[in-house]
């Protein structure tokens, strides 16, 4: 495998995709060899799924040429040539096992009999040989997310094994699962495969890849040794501006306590209280399913609970969002498409959907909606979101525009407490920037805030306490001054349910 | 033909809305049948127009809240839901009337049928302004606007403080009231009123709101895009009708006409952003 290293396993040059004249990659061009590790980096939007869509041949480039081996390849057909994708979304029937899994795309035996007995063979011989155990008769549905990605990277890898192409493999991973992507990764890479590791996340590139693309906006911004480089640097070509967050500024929390919980219970966590005051951003960590996104539903009334919740003080009975409202509180639900964007629907009427009322014309008739277009382009102008007007439909903004869409239409509410839930899950870099000075502003302004994430990284960066949840419980606390980013991952993490470490 | 056209126009009014919020409603046909004979039977009671019209409004109206609540707080799907008390309001038409037009209807009724104003006939004057005060109550007012955006994403809808509830059952009793109008009109029409007046009529009503481009997903669509479909539909079928075009062979026609109206909507609507 490792026979030729000064042939490129896979050449591109000039690689360009338009969609009806609108140029999406103009001129990507690199060289990949056996064993590298290439980090494809870039914001949402820079076209990073469209050239990897035109490396394993689901997209056909405008312009361009491919040589596989050193040689012009007049269509790519992808796995012809040896090269695999693993996409983001993954391609895995749950209802079947392991085994069945991994031989879908080409079953063996006869068209009239499938060799069951060979299907298993070959998918454990694969898993041997990433050195995985996986029980290959084991249906797809009754594993973790880690080990189904690990079922999808060794059925890609079956069909073609020179070039693999991981999108984002890391979003639904546990820091355990991740580590162990890794190590698997590494090992292919001493293998004589090469790798294509897409992601925005800078940390993973840093630990998985020795070569990097930055794309920004289409074209290709820079690429090299990724050792040469350091990460606020690779952060800028793929911003196109300076990011300056190094020195936070923290207000103080002042005033009274805006939100009290106390021993809030439901069937996914148990005894949990917590407050937050005036002012105050409160972080609360811990992995995905450890019931954070359940508790601050519950406070919200969206799912059924036991015990107390307090906002200044007093107490809430019957809660529900709009009562919440009332209250000067909202929630940013965790996943924006899901639960938060009205998608179809102009920026403006999703800037307005928790005020509409405020805007109810005045008069005998109350019909019609007075001042909404100018709060609404007043909003997009403060919050930088750039869009051309506001009626365009929020399915064509980027993630980052459309997280602050949704944190603008509860800030019209004019709220003093803020519960957001991933505030910035896949968003960019940019907007990630924004999105934590409004929050700090937000809080200096005596709002109280608490932020869920999984993202300890910006939980350190942001809060000024950290609350850490694992299954259903809370179980540590952290003030600003005693951060410590190993001590809240282990806590998190730790398979040790009695042990209540601070 | 305008004054046949404004049963199909105020029922495609109601579905318009129902597919506004990301429902569907197969009970308009024969709701529409029902309120008729009900009101039918009302009229011949009473001799009274004014509890005719009562009559149907409320028949409408209930079968509307019963799909609302079936739907809206007891969370049953729009299809089954709407396909049962299809049947429901069927069967109670024809049980009602024993499978014969109601007969005895007053006598001022054939009167208002007919009567006509700058030689538009009342029956569309009304349409007409049930179609304006439905585009302002969707455009103008809260309800409206919490109608498109539960279309859009119901549970976003949900998490933004909406009152869905309040606003699915709603829609649907909207939708059913609409169909007891258009029962009405139907007996204004004909002069009595016969059990399986609407029936007919659903896939017309539906065929007109998709050709309009009203999606069924929700969210996406206006009422004024289901006056322009029913245009189309009309002239269409007037159309073949007069190049002696059989019954029959219309109906193929209708349905390609149909799929082509969709495909260029969902084309239309892609291109805009």
């Amino acid at each position: 495998m490792l026979n030729d290293n000064n042939t490129p396993l896979l050449s591109f040059r000039g690689l360009t995709k338009s969609f009806s004249g609108k140029t999406v990659v103009n001129g990507v061009s690199f060289d990949l060899y056996p064993g590298q590790v290439v980090g494809l980096i870039g914001e949402n939007g820079a076209g990073k799924s469209t050239t990897k869509n035109m490396l394993c041949g689901l997209l056909e480039p405008t312009a361009g040429k491919i040589f596989v081996n050193g040689q012009l390849v007049e269509k790519n057909e992808g796995h012809v040539h040896g090269i695999s994708a693993v996409h983001q979304e993954l391609s895995l029937f749950g209802a079947l096992t392991v085994a069945e899994n991994m031989c879908i795309g080409q079953l063996p035996g006869s068209a009239t009999k499938i060799n069951w007995k060979k299907v298993e063979e070959i998918a454990q011989e694969q898993l041997d040989f990433l050195g995985i155990e996986i029980d290959t008769s084991a249906t797809v549905e009754s594993l973790g997310a880690g080990k189904q990605q690990i079922v999808e990277i060794g059925k890609a890898l079956l069909h073609a094994d020179k070039v693999l192409i991981l999108d984002e493999p890391t979003t639904s991973l546990t820091a355990v699962e991740r580590e162990k992507l890794f190590v698997l990764i590494d090992k292919l890479s001493t293998r004589g495969i090469a790798i294509i590791f897409i992601s925005h996340f800078l940390e993973e590139i840093y630990r998985v890849c020795d070569h990097y693309i930055v794309l920004r906006d289409g074209t290709q911004v820079d690429s090299g040794l990724l050792a040469n480089v350091p990460q606020r640097k690779l952060e800028e070509m793929m911003v196109g501006r300076t990011i300056d967050n190094a020195n936070v500024q923290h207000s103080q929390p002042h005033g009274g306590e805006a939100l009290r919980v106390e021993q809030l219970s439901s069937a996914d966590f148990k005894d949990v209280s917590f407050n937050v005051k005036q002012g105050e951003i409160l972080g609360i960590a811990g992995l995905m399913g450890a019931g954070r996104t359940e508790v601050a539903e519950a406070i919200f009334g969206l799912r059924p609970s036991t015990g107390s919740v307090y906002i200044n003080g007093v107490k809430t009975e019957n809660r529900t969002v709009d009562s919440m409202k009332q209250l000067s509180a909202c929630y940013l639900p965790e996943d924006r498409r899901t639960n938060g964007l009205f998608l179809n629907r102009p920026v403006r009427e999703n800037l307005s959907a928790a005020a509409i009322y405020r805007f109810i014309k005045q008069g005998i008739t109350k019909l019609g909606f007075a001042g909404e277009s100018h709060v609404s382009q007043k909003i997009v102008n403060d919050m930088g979101i750039a869009i051309p007007h506001i009626e365009v439909r929020v399915d064509a903004l980027s993630g980052g525009n459309q997280q602050k869409v949704l944190l603008s239409r509860w800030m019209a509410t004019e709220p003093k407490l803020f519960i957001l839930d991933e505030p910035t899950k896949g968003v960019d870099i940019g907007a990630k920037f924004d999105i934590h000075t409004k929050i700090i502003n937000l809080a200096k302004n005596g709002a109280a805030i608490v932020i869920v994430s999984s993202d300890l990284p910006e939980l350190l960066n942001v809060s000024q306490r950290i609350l850490v949840m694992r299954r259903g419980k809370m179980v540590g606390e952290f003030q600003r001054e005693a951060f410590d980013s190993v001590k809240i991952i282990s806590l998190a993490a730790s398979s040790n349910d009695k042990g209540e470490g601070r | 033909m305008l004054a046949a056209n404004s049963v199909v126009l105020i029922a495609s009014i109601g579905m318009t809305l129902v597919f506004l919020i990301g429902g569907i409603d197969l009970s308009i046909s024969t709701v529409i049948s029902a309120s008729a004979v009900i009101s039918g039977l009302a009229m011949a009671a009473t001799d009274s127009i004014f509890i005719g019209v009562l009559t149907a409004i409320g028949v409408g109206f209930s079968f509307g809240l019963i799909n609302g609540i079936l739907i809206g707080f007891f969370g049953l799907t729009p299809f089954i839901t709407t396909m049962a008390t299809q049947l429901i309001a069927r069967g109670i038409a024809f049980v009602l009337s024993q499978g014969i037009a109601v007969q005895g209807t007053p006598y001022g009724l054939m009167d208002f049928g007919f009567l006509s104003f700058l030689g538009v006939p009342a029956v569309t004057w009304i349409g007409l302004a049930i179609v304006i005060i439905c585009i302002i109550l969707l455009t103008q007012t809260q309800w409206g606007r919490h109608l498109m955006l539960i279309g859009s994403n119901r549970n976003a809808a949900r998490f933004s403080g909406i009152n869905v509830r309040f606003t699915e059952i709603s829609v649907y009793c909207l939708s059913g009231l609409l169909a007891g109008i258009a029962g009405f009109i139907s007996i204004s029409n004909l002069g009595n009123a016969i059990p399986g007046v609407g029936d007919t009529l659903l896939l017309l009503v539906i065929g007109a709101v998709v050709l309009g481009g009203t999606t069924m997903n929700g969210g996406e669509g206006s009422i004024a895009r289901t006056v322009l479909g029913i245009g189309l539909l009309s002239v269409l079928i007037s159309g073949l009708n007069l190049i002696g075009i059989p019954f029959y062979d219309q109906l193929i026609i209708q349905g390609v006409l149909i799929f082509i109206g969709t495909w260029l909507a969902m084309k239309l609507s892609a291109r805009r952003h």
